[in-house]
């Protein structure tokens, strides 16, 4: 088989594969990739690079692994998941992305496919009215510094408390929507500004708020998808993509410069700029922790207060409450961070970036309703082609720190993509296939066109067959919002 | 002479690249924030009631081009505007050797009805970042994340 790679890949089964530490120096563990053949075959030459140069930071446990959705990223490739001996080991800005806690949150409806049809038109506009998207959107709540260091405390809670949602959405978040050891002293002005006008905004890229529909052959496992109120026969539910935005950013680029510095200091050495590190335990290392849970504390807020703007579009559409409409949160989890958690062999820092938590069944982590199934993993695919939901398993918490697949991952650049189709022609062609699109950017719409991104269904089987997640169903989008 | 900029296919699939170039390196700076601010929103659907000035020292170039387009980046969130444009100009203080780049902004808040918006940009990455200096001038290699 032809790789982009020269190093040795071992095939460890139909969907694993493992670049053994004698292929590059100083790798302390060995790497491993989840997938098929075919798409192993068709993984950029930086997933081989990038995945071994995790494989050499100082500190790391097992493996440095990447799920099937992975593509080149900055340090850590897109997919990338680590952990860290807490004790000995680093963090790294590189290990989290840039968008921190970017993630994914499913809303359901009680409403179907035939209820919402002829109201679509007037739905996507109220959403669009109500979620700023796009260059410098700026949110309907206003913070003062006070209140928005709140925020980075509290996270989805401080939302639940100004009513921005309901009390029962906080058991459906990973981690309730709060991190502990937030420490607003360590965030700078910069990122504070950047950040202050932002909550409840979707931002632009690949961030979107989709109408999906639930048919019944989308459902591949009745039982767990009834644990989450999810019954096909055309049911609509909600997905946001969406993240920390500006703030969260200004966050990793504040501490990627500290620890450019720091690391001569402490005599670690990466082989690549953006796996600028520090030990966890370092003053640097536990004051970026401290900065990146406010950050991850403020995507939590984020999708709540989002959340809240579509329950009120949905209630000024349909003319019924949230509440009688059946709008529960699904789960809300991150694909973006870096988190101490416990597992059989003990306690580690795993970093995910590009990639979701998985924690299978009798997880103590996961709320009563879904510790009989395990975690629900939310998974976007392009705006043409659809997400699906899945389901943590406790091979997950064996092999891969209870981790998974996040998304489709783009195959075409940007620049390309712009060139090949025009954000106008989308527009109508997607209409022609019934989904209906808002975007603030036609140019940036046709940078998401589908042609960009691989067939999910592909990464999603990978995941599937290696185990570590179970599929559950397919969700098929009728309406996008996109920046 | 000004200088020029064009933007990447090959690199950074999921963000954007370019390279700018110029024969001197007020000219470099020029192409750089041109390709930024065109990253953001088309500057001929901008009007300039915004205007706002910059003053930043840095020891190196590069680190200075760095911070200046991160600069930028920030007062696009911060102030909420996008740019029409900057008139940017460089000087090297004698006794410390810091570069000194003063920059005048003119751009307008941000107004989807009115503005061809495009990307929003979160940052500017490290990521095969390099200022080098050649025969026929100065060039740059860009990588924003957005």
């Amino acid at each position: 088989m032809k790789l982009n790679t020269d190093m040795q890949v071992v095939k460890i089964s139909d969907y694993l594969w493992e670049i053994p530490p004698s292929e590059k120096p100083d790798m302390l563990v060995p790497a491993r990739i989840y997938a098929s053949a075919a798409i192993l075959g068709a993984m950029d030459r930086g997933v081989f690079d990038q995945v071994t140069n995790v494989a050499c930071l100082p500190g790391i446990h097992r493996y440095a692994l990447c799920m099937p959705d992975g593509h080149w990223g900055y340090g850590f490739p897109i997919g990338g998941v680590a952990a860290f001996n807490p004790e000995d080991g680093i963090i790294s800005p590189g290990g989290v992305g840039y968008d921190i806690n970017c993630g994914m949150r499913l809303i359901r409806t009680d409403l179907s496919l035939s209820e919402v049809q002829p109201k679509l038109e007037l739905l996507m506009t109220e959403l669009f009215r109500r979620v700023p998207a796009g260059v410098g959107s700026r949110g309907f709540v206003n913070l003062s510094r006070r209140d928005f260091r709140d925020v980075m405390r509290q996270g989805a809670g401080w939302c639940i408390a100004k009513g921005y949602g309901w009390e029962e959405d906080l058991e459906r978040i990973e981690e309730r929507g709060c991190l502990d050891g937030a420490d607003p002293t360590h965030v700078t002005d910069y990122a504070i500004e950047r950040g202050i006008n932002q909550l409840g905004t979707l931002g632009s890229g690949n961030h979107y708020l989709e109408i999906q529909v639930l048919s019944d052959n989308g459902i591949y496992d009745r039982a767990t998808a009834a644990a989450m109120g999810l019954t096909g026969r055309d049911q609509v539910v909600v997905m946001v993509h969406c993240g920390s935005r500006g703030f969260g950013h200004q966050v990793a680029s504040d501490y990627l410069k500290v620890f450019e510095k720091a690391m001569h200091r402490y005599g670690i050495f990466v082989k690549d700029q953006q796996l600028a590190c520090a030990p966890f335990r370092s003053p640097e290392g536990q004051d970026y922790f401290g900065a990146m849970n406010c950050a991850a504390n403020t995507a939590f807020a984020n999708r709540q207060v989002i959340t809240h703007q579509i329950r009120e579009a949905f209630e000024a559409v349909f003319g019924e409450s949230a509440r009688r409409l059946g709008m529960q949160l699904i789960y809300d989890v991150a694909h973006n961070i870096a988190k101490v958690e416990r597992y059989r062999d003990g306690e580690w820092l795993v970093h995910r970036k590009g990639a979701t938590r998985a924690f299978g069944p009798g997880s103590p982590e996961l709320p009563a309703c879904y510790r009989g199934i395990g975690q629900p993993v939310i998974c976007g695919g392009s705006m043409e082609t659809g997400s699906y939901l899945l389901v943590g398993t406790d091979r997950a918490m064996q092999e891969t720190f209870g981790s998974t697949m996040h998304g489709s991952g783009r195959t075409m650049s940007r620049a390309q993509a712009k060139r090949t189709v025009r954000g106008e022609q989308l527009l109508r062609d997607m209409k022609q296939h019934g989904i209906l699109v808002k975007a603030v950017s036609m140019s940036g719409l046709a940078e998401e066109a589908g042609l960009a991104y691989k067939n999910i269904s592909d990464v999603v089987e990978t995941v599937d067959h290696a185990g570590i997640t179970k599929k559950v169903a397919e969700l098929k989008p009728i309406g996008n919002i996109k920046g | 002479m000004p200088g020029s900029f064009r933007f990447l296919d090959d690199i950074a699939l999921a963000d954007m690249a370019f390279d700018a170039e110029g024969e001197s390196l007020p000219a470099l700076f020029d192409a750089a924030t041109r390709a930024l601010i065109e990253s953001l929103a088309d500057p001929v659907t901008i009007a300039e009631p915004w205007q706002h000035t910059v003053d930043m020292e840095e020891q190196d170039i590069e680190t200075l081009l760095f911070e200046w387009l991160g600069r930028l980046v920030y007062l696009k969130d911060a102030q909420g505007v996008v740019f029409h444009r900057a008139t940017v100009s460089l000087n090297q203080n004698d006794a410390r050797r810091a570069w000194h780049l003063h920059a005048e902004l003119t751009g307008a808040p941000v107004d989807p009805a009115t503005q061809d918006l495009r990307s929003d940009v979160k940052g500017v990455t490290k990521h095969l970042y390099a200022v080098t200096q050649g025969e026929n001038g100065w060039k740059a290699r860009v990588v924003l994340d957005v």
